[in-house]
C-alpha cells in the first residue's frame, strides 16, 4: 500500500514508516515519529458496527484489532499492547479464522462503533450574535442566521445571544412576548450570578403544592435552549426584528461591544445546563471587544487597535488581560465538551488574536471576513452545517482523543486544537511536543477534515536485539458524539516495522509531504511561545541535520549535496514555511496570524501543504493549463495564473492577456480561443472553492495592478530588483519582485554549503 | 312591618322603655333634654358667634364671670371667653365640623374687603387666630402655635369647590426684600405707585402692568386683580421661575410579581386599575410618560416602542448593580405607546401566573425606577407584596411580638435600614417622588418603607393580607391607586412660608425633605397632604395683625411653571383671654398628632403618650392660672374656653388611636401606617381618624338617609361611648379608614332582613362586607349613609366595612369598640377617668 492508499484508509499519514529502533537512532532521525490523523475521515466503505467494542483488561483498555494474537480454539486474543491475555466475551464464541468479526479483518485497521448507549442530548448550538453593526451588515447576518436554522438537524437545541453594549440571553421559549435577560456589559459574572440571574438554580421559587403540575419548561435551560423545530419560528421572528444596539455612539468613538461579556454568559448557561454535551458557541462579531471584560480596544477611536508590533514591544496595553480572560472562558468550555466559534466580520481587527484560545482549545472555527455581506462569512458559515450521506451533520461534538502505544514508544503530545485530559497512562513519554503528559484528550468538536498531530519518542535503549519483523503499535481511538445523537467509536490500529540502526528503511519509509506539516506544526506552536528568529533558527537547524543525515554528499563539497526524491522537496517545503505568513507575522496583523496558524493546525497534509507551498498554475494558447515553478519567473506577458494558497485563490492576467481583456476581445467573434482560456482557470478555480472551508478569498487581477501584490508575496523571489540590472533588466525572464528576501536558489545554495560542512561565504 | 319614618327604634317588648345612661355622663342626658329630638343634621349649625345665645346653662355663670374681666375693650365688638366647664360637660361631636374661631382683623386691614381675601382653613388654619404679640405672653397660654397646610387640597364639586383664581399674565409681583407676593394685606401709597410690603414694611415700586390688561392692550382695574382679592391665587410663572422647562408627567409602575404577589390578586388587580385609568392620567398636551417595571427576584423592563402593539421583555437579574437594559422605549410617552402599553398590562398578570419566584427585589426595582425618572423628575408607584429581601434595600423580618406593648417597641416603628431614607433624599434631589402599595400578607415593615414617601411627598397605601378574591379588597386598592393616577399633581415643587417680621419657622411636620433652613422641597405635590409648620415669636409683633404666606412653586401636569399662594392674616393681641378665645382646637390636635408621631419614633410611644396628656393638663392648668378665680389649687371644676372644649376628647383619642395606644396587640405595621396618615391627613380626615363618627341607624330620623339640600342627610353623631348601642340596634362606627357596621344580638329579624337580605342574625356573618342595596327604604338609606361617608371628605381613601356582631368574633368587636374612645378598654382610661386624671394633675 502507498501513502495514499493508507491515507485513504486511515486517515493518517506518518513521518517515518519504519521506525528507528532505539532512541539514539530515533534522536538522529531529526524529524520524529509523527502521524498527521484525520479521525473522521470519510469512509463510505466502513461497515455499520453496531456492537459494542471488545476491550483488554483495565487499566489497558486497548480495542479488538486486526494486530491482536487470536487464539481461536481457546477463544481467547492477546492484547499487543499490554500483552495480558483476554477472553472473548460468549457471543464471540463461533469466532475461526474464517468467521472473523469485522474489527479483526486486516482492512479494517481504522473501524467505527456504533455504542449502544444513545445521546441523551442532541446537539446544542447556542448563537451569540453581535448587534453592533451597520444597518447592511445586520440585515445580512440576520438573512444568513435564519438561512442556517433550516439547515440544523430538527431535534438540534438553539439558544440566542446578543450583545453590544450589553449582553441579552432570550428566551426563545417565552410565548407572550419576546423576552431577554440582559447582563451588563462592564462587569464580570460569576458562573453562579449567572446562573441565578438566569433563574436556573433552584433558589426563590416558592415549593410547589403537591399535586401541582411542574411544567418543566418555565424552570431551567428549556426556557433558553429549545429544539429547533419547536422555536424556528419565534427565533426567525426574533432574527427578523432584531435592531441595532439602541445605544447612541458618538462620533469619535466605537460603538460599545461586550464581546466578553457575551462569550462568558453564553459559556455559563451551558456549563450549568449541559456540562460535558456536544454543544458549539458561535460568536458573530462584526468588531472588537470595547467594553468590559475581555475588552481588545479601548472605545475612543484615536486608540488604534494593537499590531504584533505593539504585541512584541509590550505596548498593547490591553492584550495580556483580554487574553487571560479568554483563556479562562476557554478553559470552561472545553472543560464541559463546548466549541467555541469566531465569525469575524470587520474590515480591521476584532480580536481574534486575544480570543484564539476558544478555538484552539475547542476546535471551534474561525472565519474571517470584511462583512456579513461577504460570501466569504455566508458560505463558509453554512458550510458548516454540510450533510454525510445520510442527512447527517459532519461535525461531530465533545470527543476524547486516546492513544495507545505499545512498550517501545512513547507519546510525546500532540498539536491541534484539544485540550489534555490528563490521562497519565503508561504511554506518556518525558519528551513534550505540544500537549503532552497525557494519553488522551478531550477535542470538542471535530469535522472530516480535523487533524491532529500527534508525536512520539522511541525509548527503547541502544544495543537490544531487534526481534525479527518486530513492530511498534499504535491505537487512536475516538469517542465522540455524531449529530445523530448516537455516541460512536472510531478506532484506528497502525503497525509499522522498526529497523536496525543504519538501515536504508527508515530513510525511504520518510514521508516528506507528511513531516513537513507536522515539523510546521511544531514551528508553529513554538512560534506562539518564542521570538519567530529562534523557531527559524531551530527549522534551519533541523534541515541542516536532516540532510546531514540522510543526503548523499562528499564532506565539505556542496556539488556533491544530492537528495533522494522522497527528500527532494523537503528543503524547498521548509525555504516556503519560513516566508509563510505562519511564521513571518509582520505584514499581518495579530488577527491574521493567529487565523492561519489556526486552520494549519487544522487541516490535512494536502490541504496544510498548500498553505505553506501554494500551487500555481499557468494557462495559455494551444497548451494544456498546467502547474508551474511558485517562481516569479512564471510570470509572462501571454499567460494567466492560477494560484492557490488555500486562503487565496487568484487568478492574474499577465499583461497582454489583461489589455486584451480590457479591450474585450472575449466577446467578439474570432476571440472565442481567448474567451476559453480566459474562462479555463475560473472553472477550475469554482472547482478549488467546491468544498474548501473557510471559502478562500477570491481575487482577479492583472499584471501590474494593485491586487497582484498578493501573488507576488508569494512567489520565489529569484527575479529580485537586486538581482540583474539595477531595477531588473528587461532581458530578466519573469518580473522583478521588490523584496529583500532570498530566493530558494540562494536559500539551497546555503544549505547545502552548512549540510556538507564547507565554510559560508 | 313599620310604616316608613317609623324606623327600628321600638325595642323588642320586654325592653321597652330601658332607656340606659351612665351617671358619669350625665351630661349628655342634659344635651338630649335640651335639645329635644334629634332632627338636626342638615340645620344650620349653631354658631359660636352667637356668643350671647347660652347653649348649655351650667357655663353661663362662668361666662358671666369671665364679662367682667374688662376684654375687648377695643373698637370692635369684645371677644368673649366662654369657658366650661369640662367635666360633666355633654360632648356634641357636631361641634367639630365647626368653622375655626372668629377671625377679628382690624378694620381695613385687608385692601380689597373681599370675603374670600383670608385663607379658608382647608388650605391654611393656624392653631391661633389671635396671636398674641410676645413670646412670653404665648408661653404663658402653653397652647401651640403653629399652621396647618393644605396648599394643594382637592377641590369637591359637591362642595361647590371653585379652583383658586389664577394670575395669568405673568405679572408677578414681590416685596424686593423677603419676596413675599403681592396679597390683599398690603397697602398702597404714593397715589398707587407703591406697595408696602406687609411683612417687612419696604416700599416696592408698582410695576406698570400691574394695572394693564395685556390681552386687550388697554388699562385695567388694579381692584379686580385676584391677589388683591384671594387668599389663594395662582400665578403663572415665567420662565425665570424655571431652571428647565417644565417636566412631563411621568409615571413609573413599579409592580411585584412575586409568586405571593400574583395569588394574592394584587397584579391583576393593580395591572387593571392602570390600564383603566390610562385615560385619567394627567395628559391634556400629550406629553405624559409611562414605564412599567416588573419584579420578583429579578426586574422585568418592558420596551414599549411607539408604533408596536407588543412589549418586549427585558429581565435584569443584577442586583447589586441596577442598570437600564436600553436607553429608550422603557420610559415611553403614553400617546405614543398606548398600545403596546395596553397590551401589557392586559396580559402582565397572565404573564407571571405561573410565577414561582419567592423574594423580593424592591430597593433595585426602586433603584431601576430612579434611574428612570432621575433626568426628569416623576412618580413612583410602587406596589409590593413582599418584604424587601434582595439586592439593596433588603430587610429583615423583625416584627417580635415579645415586644409589643413594651418600652422596646418604638425600636420596631423606627427604619431598620437607612437605604430607604438616602434613597429617598436622592430621590428629593432630582425631583422623584415616590409611592407605595403595600399588599403583603405578612410583615412589611411599614416602619422602614414609608420612609421612602415621607421624604418625597408621596404616599404610603397600605393593604394587610389583601386578597382580590375578596372584592372589597379588590375594590379599595382599585379605588385608590385610580384615584391617585387620576387626580393632578403639582411636580418638582418647593414650599416656602412667610411671615411678618417677629415670627420665624421652626419646626416642619409632613411627608417632603427640608432643602435648606425653611424651603421645603416637594418632588410632586399630591391633593390633599397636609403639612404642619411650628412658629416662633422672636420679636415683640408691633403690628396689628401678621401675615403668614405660603407659596409653592410647582409645575402643573400640564407644563406650566405655576405659583400657588395662600395668604392668611391673623390679628395680633397683648389679651391672653383673647388668645384662648381664638384658640384653634382642630388645628391643635392636628399639630399634636404630629408631634405625637415623631415622639413615638425619637422615643418611646409611652413618652408620646405622656406629652400628649402633659400639654393637655399643662393647658389646663395654664387656663385656670391665668383665667379663672380659683387660680392655682385644687378645685371641683376643670375649666376650659368653650372653643377648646373638644382638645381634651380629641387628645384622648390620640393617645388611644392605634398609633398611640398603650397595647401590646398592634402589630408595628399598623401602628407605623397609622403613623402616617397621622402625619399627612389634613384636619378634615384626621379628626374623624382619632374621634371616629358613630352614628345609630335603626332609629335614626326618618329624613336621614335621603337627599336633602345639602345632599344625602347625615344621622346625628352620637358620643363615642358603648352605652349608646343596644342590643336591637344597628350601628355604624367609621373613622375615614375603616367602617363598622354594628350590629346587637337582638337585632329583630326585619332588620336583618332589610339590609343583609338573610332571614335572622344567625345567618349573618361579621368580617368585610359589600351591603347589598336592596328594594326597600331602610337598605337604600342605610347605603346611602355609608356612601355618604365615603366620599363626604377629600380623600382617596375607600374605607373598608367590616358587619361586627355583638357576639362577633372578639377581635373585630374589639376592633369596633376601640372608636368608642370615651369607654375604658384595655389599660386606656374612660374620658370620665381621663378627666379625672387631667383635673387631679391641674390641682396640683
Ligand atoms: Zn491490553
Ligand atoms: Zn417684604
Amino acid at each position: 500500500m502507498n501513502i495514499e492508499d493508507i491515507e485513504e484508509r486511515d486517515g493518517l499519514r506518518l513521518s517515518w514508516n519504519v521506525w528507528p529502533s532505539s532512541r539514539v537512532e530515533a534522536t538522529r532521525t531529526v524529524v520524529p515519529i509523527a502521524a498527521l490523523y484525520t479521525p473522521l475521515k470519510v469512509r463510505e466503505d466502513l461497515p455499520p458496527v453496531l456492537y459494542e467494542p471488545v476491550t483488554c483488561k483495565p487499566p489497558c483498555r486497548a480495542i479488538l484489532n486486526p494486530y491482536c494474537q487470536i487464539d481461536v480454539r481457546g477463544k481467547l486474543w492477546i492484547c499487543p499492547f499490554c500483552l495480558q491475555r483476554n477472553p472473548f466475551p460468549p457471543h464471540y464464541k463461533d469466532i475461526s479464522h474464517t468467521n472473523l468479526p469485522a474489527e479483526l479483518l486486516p482492512k479494517y485497521t481504522t473501524i467505527e462503533y456504533t455504542l449502544s448507549r444513545p445521546a441523551q442530548i442532541p446537539p446544542i448550538f447556542v448563537y451569540v450574535v453581535d448587534t453592533c453593526l451597520d444597518a447592511d451588515d445586520l440585515k445580512a447576518l440576520r438573512d444568513t442566521l435564519i438561512v442556517s436554522l433550516s439547515l440544523l438537524p430538527p431535534h438540534a437545541l438553539v439558544g440566542l445571544v446578543t450583545f453590544g453594549t450589553m449582553t441579552q440571553v432570550h428566551e426563545i421559549g417565552y410565548g407572550e412576548c419576546p423576552k431577554s435577560y440582559v447582563f451588563r456589559g462592564t462587569k464580570e459574572y460569576a458562573p453562579k450570578q449567572i446562573q441565578d440571574m438566569l433563574g436556573l438554580s433552584q433558589a426563590n421559587r416558592s415549593g410547589l403544592r403537591p399535586g401541582q403540575p411542574m411544567q418543566p419548561q418555565n424552570f431551567g435551560a428549556a426556557r433558553f435552549l429549545m429544539p429547533v423545530q419547536q422555536c424556528e419560528f419565534q427565533l426567525t421572528n426574533i432574527f427578523e426584528t432584531l435592531a441595532r444596539d439602541p445605544w447612541t455612539v458618538a462620533s469619535d468613538k466605537r460603538p460599545l461591544r461586550c464581546t466578553g461579556v457575551a462569550v462568558s454568559v453564553a459559556v455559563g448557561l451551558l456549563e450549568s445546563t449541559f456540562p460535558n454535551t456536544g454543544a458549539r458557541i458561535m460568536v458573530f462579531a462584526g468588531g472588537a471587544c470595547t467594553e468590559g471584560p475581555g475588552l481588545v480596544v479601548g472605545d475612543e477611536l484615536r486608540e488604534a487597535i494593537r499590531s504584533h508590533h505593539d504585541i512584541d514591544r509590550d505596548g498593547a496595553k490591553h492584550y495580556k488581560r483580554a487574553t487571560k480572560f479568554y483563556e479562562g472562558l476557554a478553559k470552561r468550555a472545553s472543560a464541559n465538551g463546548h466549541a467555541v466559534d469566531l465569525f469575524a466580520a470587520c474590515l480591521d481587527q476584532i480580536g481574534i488574536a486575544e480570543m484564539k484560545s476558544l478555538t484552539n482549545s475547542t476546535n471551534g472555527v474561525i472565519i474571517l471576513a470584511d462583512s456579513f455581506t461577504t460570501e466569504i462569512f455566508k458560505q463558509s458559515f453554512l458550510r458548516l452545517f454540510d450533510k454525510d450521506t445520510q442527512g447527517h451533520l459532519s461535525m461531530a461534538f465533545n470527543a476524547t482523543f486516546d492513544v495507545q502505544t505499545t512498550k517501545e514508544l512513547k507519546i510525546s503530545g500532540i498539536i491541534g486544537h484539544a485540550i489534555s485530559a490528563n490521562k497519565k497512562s503508561p504511554c506518556v513519554g518525558e519528551t513534550e511536543i505540544g500537549i503532552g503528559q497525557t494519553s488522551a484528550w478531550k477535542i470538542c468538536s471535530l469535522t472530516p477534515h480535523s487533524s491532529i498531530g500527534v508525536y512520539f519518542e522511541v525509548v527503547t535503549a541502544a544495543g537490544q536485539p531487534l526481534q525479527p519483523s518486530s513492530r511498534g503499535l499504535i491505537q487512536f481511538v475516538t469517542h465522540f458524539q455524531h449529530s445523530s445523537g448516537q455516541y460512536r467509536l472510531r478506532v484506528t490500529t497502525v503497525a509499522r516495522n522498526f529497523a536496525e540502526a543504519g538501515s536504508p528503511q527508515i530513510g525511504q519509509s520518510f514521508d516528506q509531504e507528511a513531516s513537513a506539516v507536522l515539523m510546521a506544526r511544531i514551528a508553529v506552536f513554538k512560534a506562539e511561545i518564542d521570538d519567530s528568529p529562534d523557531v527559524l533558527r531551530w527549522l534551519d537547524r533541523m534541515l541542516i541535520r536532516l540532510c546531514q543525515k540522510f543526503a548523499d554528499y562528499r564532506k565539505e563539497d556542496p556539488t556533491s549535496f544530492r537528495l533522494s526524491d522522497n527528500f527532494s522537496i523537503y528543503p524547498q517545503f521548509m525555504f516556503h514555511l519560513r516566508r509563510s505568513q505562519f511564521l513571518q507575522v509582520f505584514n499581518n496583523s495579530p488577527d491574521e496570524t493567529a487565523f492561519y496558524r489556526h486552520v494549519l493546525d487544522e487541516e490535512d497534509v494536502n490541504n496544510s501543504l498548500i498553505m505553506m507551498q501554494p500551487t500555481l498554475m499557468s494557462y495559455t494558447f494551444d497548451q494544456p493549463s498546467q502547474p508551474v515553478l511558485l517562481d516569479s519567473v512564471s510570470i509572462k506577458p501571454d499567460v494567466i495564473l492560477l494560484l492557490d494558497t488555500f486562503f487565496h485563490i487568484l487568478i492574474f492576467h499577465g499583461s497582454t492577456i489583461a489589455e486584451w481583456r480590457k479591450a474585450d476581445y472575449q466577446n467578439q467573434e474570432g476571440y472565442e480561443n481567448f474567451k476559453e482560456l480566459l474562462e479555463a482557470p475560473q472553472l477550475d478555480a469554482q472547482d478549488l472553492l467546491l468544498d474548501r472551508n473557510p471559502l478562500p478569498r477570491y481575487i482577479v487581477c492583472d499584471q501590474g495592478g494593485s491586487q497582484a501584490r498578493f501573488l507576488l508575496s508569494k512567489l520565489n523571489p529569484s527575479t529580485t530588483h537586486m538581482s540583474g540590472g539595477m531595477y531588473g533588466g528587461p532581458g530578466a525572464p519573469g518580473q522583478a519582485i521588490f523584496t529583500d528576501d532570498v530566493s530558494l536558489q540562494v536559500f539551497m545554495e546555503h544549505l547545502k554549503r552548512l549540510a556538507v560542512g564547507a565554510s559560508t561565504s | 312591618q313599620g310604616a316608613p319614618g317609623d324606623g327600628y327604634g321600638q325595642a323588642p317588648v320586654g325592653q321597652q322603655g330601658a332607656q340606659l345612661f351612665t351617671p358619669g355622663l350625665e351630661g349628655d342626658q342634659q344635651l338630649q333634654l335640651q335639645q329635644g329630638q334629634p332632627q338636626y343634621y342638615g340645620q344650620p349649625q349653631p354658631g359660636y358667634a352667637d356668643a350671647g345665645k347660652p347653649q348649655h346653662g351650667p357655663v353661663d355663670q362662668l361666662v358671666n364671670q369671665f364679662g367682667q374681666m374688662g376684654m375687648g375693650q377695643q373698637g370692635q365688638k369684645p371677644f368673649q371667653l366662654h369657658t366650661v366647664n369640662l367635666v360633666g360637660m355633654p360632648i356634641d361631636p357636631r361641634e367639630l365640623l365647626a368653622d375655626p374661631p372668629e377671625m377679628r382683623l382690624p378694620p381695613g386691614a385687608c385692601i380689597s374687603n373681599n370675603p374670600m381675601a383670608n385663607a379658608d382653613p382647608s388650605y391654611q388654619r393656624c392653631t391661633l387666630n389671635a396671636i398674641p404679640t410676645t413670646h412670653s405672653l404665648l408661653n404663658k397660654s402653653r397652647l401651640p402655635f403653629a399652621i396647618i397646610l393644605t396648599p394643594y387640597r382637592s377641590l369637591k364639586e359637591t362642595d361647590d369647590d371653585l379652583a383658586p383664581p389664577v394670575v395669568s399674565d405673568t405679572v408677578i409681583v414681590r416685596c424686593r426684600r423677603c419676596r413675599t407676593y403681592i396679597n390683599p394685606y398690603v397697602t398702597f401709597t404714593d397715589g398707587g405707585n407703591r406697595w408696602k410690603c406687609c411683612m417687612c414694611g419696604l416700599a416696592n415700586d408698582v410695576p406698570q402692568l400691574f394695572d394693564w390688561d395685556q390681552q386687550r392692550g388697554q388699562p385695567a382695574d388694579r381692584w379686580a386683580r385676584p391677589e388683591l382679592n384671594y387668599s389663594t391665587v395662582e400665578f403663572i410663572a415665567p420662565s425665570e421661575y424655571m431652571v428647565r422647562p417644565p417636566q412631563p408627567p411621568v409615571y413609573i409602575f413599579l409592580i411585584d410579581v412575586s409568586y405571593a404577589a400574583v395569588q394574592s390578586g394584587m397584579v391583576a388587580t393593580a395591572t387593571r386599575t392602570i390600564l383603566e385609568s390610562l385615560d385619567r392620567l394627567p395628559n391634556i398636551d400629550d406629553r405624559t410618560k409611562v414605564a412599567v417595571i416588573a419584579y420578583d427576584v429579578a426586574l422585568h423592563f418592558f420596551s414599549l416602542p411607539p408604533g408596536s402593539t407588543e412589549s418586549n421583555m427585558l429581565v435584569v437579574g443584577d442586583l447589586d448593580d441596577v442598570f437600564l437594559p436600553q436607553p429608550t422605549d422603557i420610559l415611553v410617552n403614553l400617546t405614543e405607546s398606548r398600545a403596546p402599553l395596553e397590551a401589557l398590562l392586559g396580559k402582565l398578570s397572565d404573564m407571571f401566573k405561573d410565577n414561582h419566584a419567592v423574594g423580593s427585589a424592591f430597593g433595585p426595582a426602586l433603584q431601576a425606577g430612579y434611574k428612570l425618572a432621575s433626568p426628569t423628575g416623576g412618580k413612583i408607584i410602587a406596589l409590593s407584596a413582599n418584604l424587601p429581601s434582595l439586592g439593596p434595600g433588603a430587610l429583615k423580618n423583625r416584627e417580635d411580638p415579645k415586644l409589643l406593648g413594651t418600652s422596646q417597641e418604638s425600636k420596631l416603628l423606627q427604619p431598620q435600614s437607612s437605604f430607604y431614607k438616602t434613597f429617598a433624599i436622592e430621590c428629593s434631589r432630582s425631583q422623584v417622588s415616590v409611592d407605595i402599595f403595600l399588599t403583603g400578607s405578612g410583615y412589611s415593615d411599614v416602619a422602614t418603607v414609608s420612609g421612602l414617601p415621607r421624604y418625597t411627598s408621596g404616599q404610603t397605601y397600605f393593604y394587610p393580607s389583601f386578597n382580590a378574591s375578596r372584592s372589597e379588597d379588590a375594590m379599595k386598592l382599585a379605588h385608590e391607586l385610580s384615584t391617585l393616577l387620576a387626580s393632578p399633581i403639582g411636580l418638582e415643587a418647593v414650599i416656602r412660608v412667610r411671615a411678618s417680621r417677629g415670627l420665624r419657622m421652626s419646626q416642619f411636620h409632613g411627608n417632603f425633605f427640608v432643602r435648606s433652613t425653611d424651603l421645603l422641597a416637594l418632588p410632586a405635590v399630591p391633593w390633599d397632604q397636609s403639612y404642619a409648620i411650628e412658629m416662633q415669636i422672636e420679636e415683640t409683633l408691633n403690628q396689628p395683625f401678621v401675615v403668614i404666606q405660603t407659596a409653592v412653586l410647582h409645575t402643573t401636569s400640564f407644563g406650566e411653571r405655576r405659583i400657588r399662594v395662600v395668604t392668611q392674616a391673623i390679628p395680633t393681641t397683648q389679651n391672653i383671654s383673647e388668645v384662648y378665645a381664638s384658640a384653634d382646637q382642630i388645628a391643635i390636635a392636628t399639630l399634636l398628632a404630629n408631634k405625637a408621631v415623631e415622639r413615638c419614633l425619637s422615643n418611646k410611644i409611652e413618652d408620646a403618650r405622656d406629652a400628649v396628656m402633659n400639654k393637655m393638663s399643662d393647658i389646663l392648668g395654664a387656663f385656670k392660672t391665668n383665667m379663672t378665680a380659683a387660680g392655682s389649687g385644687a378645685s371641683a371644676q376643670l375649666s376650659i374656653c368653650d372653643n377648646l372644649k373638644l382638645l381634651p376628647i380629641l387628645l384622648l383619642g390620640l393617645m388611644k388611636h392605634v398609633g398611640l395606644r398603650h397595647s401590646s396587640q398592634i402589630p408595628s405595621d399598623l401602628r407605623s401606617y397609622a403613623h402616617c396618615l397621622l402625619t399627612t391627613l389634613p384636619s378634615q380626615l384626621l379628626i374623624p381618624y382619632i374621634h371616629p363618627c358613630f352614628y345609630s341607624l335603626h332609629n335614626m330620623p326618618p329624613e336621614c338617609g335621603t337627599i336633602g339640600e345639602n345632599g344625602v342627610i347625615m344621622p346625628p353623631p352620637l358620643p363615642l361611648t358603648s352605652e349608646r348601642l343596644e342590643r336591637h340596634g344597628l350601628y355604624l362606627i367609621e373613622d375615614g379608614q375603616t367602617m363598622f357596621l354594628w350590629i346587637g344580638r337582638d337585632a329583630v329579624g326585619q332588620l336583618v332582613q332589610d339590609v343583609f337580605d338573610l332571614p335572622a342574625y344567625d345567618q349573618l356573618r361579621g368580617g368585610k362586607a359589600t351591603l347589598p342595596i336592596l328594594d326597600n327604604p331602610f337598605s337604600q338609606r342605610v347605603n346611602a349613609v355609608i356612601n355618604k361617608t365615603r366620599e363626604m371628605r377629600r380623600t382617596p381613601y375607600w374605607p373598608h366595612l367590616y358587619v361586627v356582631k355583638e357576639d362577633g368574633e372578639p377581635p373585630l368587636r374589639l376592633w369596633a369598640l376601640s372608636g368608642l374612645i370615651m369607654d375604658r378598654a384595655d389599660q386606656t382610661p374612660s374620658y370620665v377617668q381621663y378627666l379625672t386624671q387631667l383635673k387631679d394633675r391641674v390641682s396640683q
